[in-house]
């Protein structure tokens, strides 16, 4: 089975380097035609318009596009994605500062969307047939309708302006240092054995956490319930209960793992979706992820680092698709057989 | 049995997990009378001072660094690292001298070394600062003691008294930037400022602390923590449920309820930003009937009163009042009938309106595009069909640079000096990317203005140019924009006339 998988792998890696240029150009070539003028972004208000041409063509805006990218492409080759217009910074340290607080929201929001989805699911499947089913299947289409920044306003002013139980600016307390070992804060602070800032640091995640899961889990809840019905219909559940299987142990045992698979399918294109939707969380409770440079950038016409940002998001999500299909190869034994 | 024991010890461990996260969040809500957090709309571009000409990053810099010149509550321009400056009569040379008692936060001292390394040295050596712009005028500094130098220029430079407490301004240390690397005081900054930099994350948070071996007055609270906090919703919600002491740029519309509700203190407070149209001298707009009838038809105390509260001044020239250019005396009239009568003249009336395009940001600053849509129904009843276009400020000098914008653009602009060359200097400055409004008579007058060396002179033909391009139509000045803060009542700051909230201002009381 490891052959099976590293050998997919290395197809997703090979099959990754065209998807990758396409994007690449398609993203360069797209920044590009925008009726903005980086030139004069990057320049002082009292610049002249003759400085401004001359910036142009320093940067080498006046040459055929075809001919900028080749520039670009060879320099990102070498790991140089250009310098931030903005913060006049390197736009690949940038990224790489704050891809690790993206990566921490998603992952625990994904980890909750989850735990959320799975559990809703199998609830709404319980539910079927009972009077509370089409109560049940109206607040799972209510959550499905409830976009990530309305959960993350909703949740912001509940819990922390009404309640004010829970923080929402930030990454932990104000009074409380930022380690800074690995970027992973959550990691950080218990690498450098700073529990206080640990906690904090949980405390600040719960907020955009639930909002993010919230809004992400009501698809996985009507999938898997989906998959649960159909496979309800294959002949091996019927064999299981003559064989006076439990129902509890038909669902749990035979049904969910093979309900699964379309699911996990679904949670990795969600988690792609889920990692572009932190980008308004992360401005609503001031996370300083990839999604709040992203703003920044798009604001700023500093399209360097937009380039940086958006290539970012297109190698997340080749990764993300490649390692479900390594776990459907896992879960699907069907899939192991050359 | 033991189900439910584990059960009922799950749910008590997840209740006290949950009570221990509330009570330490609240605790870490309380604010001790050595600290302040303010929600920040904003981060510094970088922590080079001299790299990027952004205003709202302006009061966190001053607290870091010092500038040669400051500038009182009232912009009056006061010393501050120099205690002396004499501008040439010519204004080819200024002579300076600095305090002698000044140190960077390591304890160097500061020098016209250091003086002469920020504002001649590191332009000419090539780093990308947006202050070589500011100062490309400078040929020399030609140092005469560690306090005295004069600065030579290449041509006039009348303003550079001012420049001297404005955008990018800061006297940075060389020997520290010499001696540590570049890369390192991006990281490491240090200044002369009333605070050290203690934390900086990224997007994120500034964490100041007090300089205690500050030359000027001390800055009384020890600790300032800067949140950035972009979303103006959760600015709001921030100060509201006590996570911030202090917020500045909330919706207008929350001040009022803020005032209403009580609680809290919050301001409107009026500053030198300028809300304008910037017009086209071509198209449609070749006409000045029909510009000066755009003009009268404008309601302005009505704009202010819809979306700033009233609080935003109308104005009649382009300069804010207080400032060296303002015209106290002039005014430019709401008339809609004079408008009518303008339009009529040629050939334009409400059954056959002249048509235009208007453009306009939508939340660049506060209300544009509401301020848009009222522009377009108060010119729809006198005769002018506007067509209003979405622009992102971004596309703005593209837009500019090809001839593309409509006939108007409405446009915020910042002046923290509030001297009239970067008022009505710079927006009709026809060699400057900002106006659409390009014309030999208003530039001529403009770029002749760029060399007086006399202040008085300086300022009376500035006067005499805002209003002659208002009455030509060739700008249409519209509000005085605002700043609102919102903060605890014992927290005490000093208003300054162009929105400065300084964090060694801060007090609580």
């Amino acid at each position: 089975m490891i052959a099976i998988v590293a050998k997919l792998i290395a197809r997703r890696l090979l099959a990754a380097v065209p998807i990758l240029l396409v994007v690449s150009a398609l993203l360069f070539c797209i920044l590009r035609l925008l009726p903005v003028d980086p030139a004069a972004m990057s320049l002082p208000p009292n610049a002249t318009i003759e400085e401004i041409e001359a910036k142009r063509h320093e940067m080498g805006l006046d040459r055929p596009l075809p001919e900028q990218y080749l520039i670009w492409l060879n320099d990102a080759l070498h790991g140089d994605f250009g310098r931030s217009i903005q913060f006049r910074r390197e736009a690949g340290s940038l990224v790489a500062a704050t891809l690790p607080v993206t990566i921490e929201l998603a992952t625990a929001a994904m980890v909750l969307a989850g735990i959320f989805g799975v559990s809703g699911g199998l609830l709404l499947f319980h539910l079927r047939g009972t009077l509370l089913e089409p109560v049940a299947d109206l607040a799972s289409i209510l959550l499905l309708s409830i976009p990530e920044f309305l959960w993350g306003l909703i949740l912001l002013f509940v819990f922390g302006v009404l309640l004010q139980a829970l923080p929402f600016t930030g990454q932990v307390a104000p009074d409380l240092p930022l380690p800074h070992v690995t970027g992973f804060l959550l990691l950080d602070a218990l690498l450098v054995g700073r529990f206080d800032v640990f906690l904090s640091a949980c405390q600040h995640l719960i907020l955009p956490v639930f909002a993010l899961g919230l809004a992400f889990s009501p698809t996985i809840m009507r999938v898997l319930r989906s998959s649960l019905f159909d496979v309800y219909h294959e002949d091996y559940i019927q064999q299981a209960r003559l064989r006076g299987l439990s129902e509890q142990r038909i669902l749990l045992k035979h049904a969910l793992k093979n309900a699964s698979l379309p699911t996990l399918t679904l949670a990795g294109v969600q988690f792609g979706i889920l990692f572009s939707g932190t980008l308004l969380i992360e401005v609503i409770y001031s996370f300083p992820g990839m999604g709040n440079l992203m703003v920044d950038a798009v604001r700023n016409a500093d399209l360097p680092l937009i380039q940086a940002i958006g290539l970012t998001y297109c190698i997340v999500v080749l990764v993300i698709n490649t390692v479900v299909d390594s776990l459907y190869v896992v879960l699907n034994p069907k899939l192991r057989v050359r | 049995m033991v189900l439910k024991l584990q059960r009922r010890s799950f749910l008590q461990l997840a209740l006290g997990t949950a009570a221990t996260i509330g009570t330490s969040a609240r605790i870490a809500f309380a604010a001790t009378n050595d600290a302040v957090t303010i929600g920040w709309p904003n981060d510094v571009p970088s922590w080079d001072p001299n790299q990027r000409f952004t205003p709202d990053a302006q009061p966190v810099f001053k607290a870091v660094f010092d500038q040669p010149l400051d500038q009182d509550p009232k912009l009056k321009l006061i010393p501050h690292l120099i205690k002396n400056w004499n501008l040439a009569p010519d204004a080819l040379s200024m002579a300076i001298e600095l305090r002698d008692d000044v140190t960077f936060h390591n304890g160097d001292p500061m020098t016209t070394e250091d003086f002469r390394y920020t504002f001649f040295e590191r332009i000419k050596s090539g780093i990308k600062l947006d202050t070589a712009n500011s100062w490309k005028k400078v040929d020399d500094i030609v140092i005469e003691s560690p306090t005295k130098a004069t600065m030579k220029f290449n041509s006039p430079a009348p303003t550079a008294p001012q420049w001297m407490a404005f955008l990018g301004s800061y006297v940075v240390p060389k020997k520290y930037i010499e001696g540590q690397g570049y890369d390192n005081f991006l990281k490491n900054p240090i200044g002369t400022g009333p605070y050290k930099l203690a934390e900086y994350e990224l997007n994120s948070r500034i964490v100041l602390e007090r300089n205690d071996k500050y030359w000027g007055p001390k800055a009384k609270i020890g600790r300032v923590t800067i949140e950035i906090v972009k979303d103006p919703s959760a600015r709001v919600a921030a100060i509201q449920s006590g996570q911030v002491d202090c917020t500045l740029n909330v919706p207008v519309r929350e001040v009022e309820r803020f005032n209403k509700e009580g609680g809290f203190a919050a301001e409107i407070d009026p500053i030198t930003r300028v809300i304008l149209l910037n017009v086209r001298a071509d198209l449609a707009f070749a006409d000045k009937n029909v510009r000066l009838a755009a003009h009268h038809a404008i309601d302005k105390a009505a704009l202010s009163k819809a979306f700033y509260g009233g609080a935003a001044v109308p104005l009649s020239v382009l300069a804010t009042p207080g400032t060296p250019g303002y015209l106290p005396d002039f005014s430019f009239k709401y008339d809609p009938g004079l408008a009518k009568e303008l339009l009529a003249k040629s050939n334009f009336s409400p059954a056959n309106p002249v048509k235009i395009g208007l453009a306009a940001t939508n939340g660049q600053f506060p209300s544009d595009y509401d301020i848009a849509r009222a522009i377009v129904q108060m010119w729809k009843n006198v005769g002018i069909e506007a067509d209003l276009q979405v622009i992102e400020y971004a596309k703005y000098f593209e837009l500019n640079r090809g001839g593309k914008l409509p006939e108007a653009t409405l446009y915020s602009w910042d002046n923290a000096t509030g001297d009239p060359e970067i008022f009505s200097g710079y927006q009709l400055n026809p060699k400057m990317p900002f106006s659409p409004w390009k014309d030999e008579d208003i530039g001529q007058k403009v770029l002749t203005l760029f060399g007086v060396a006399d202040y008085d002179k300086r300022i009376a033909g500035y006067r005499d140019l805002e209003r002659y391009a208002v009455e030509n139509g060739a700008t249409m000045p519209l509000l005085q924009s605002v700043l609102t803060v919102v903060r605890k009542h014992n927290l005490a700051y000093t208003k300054y006339d162009n929105g400065w909230v300084l964090p060694q201002t801060l007090q609580w009381t």
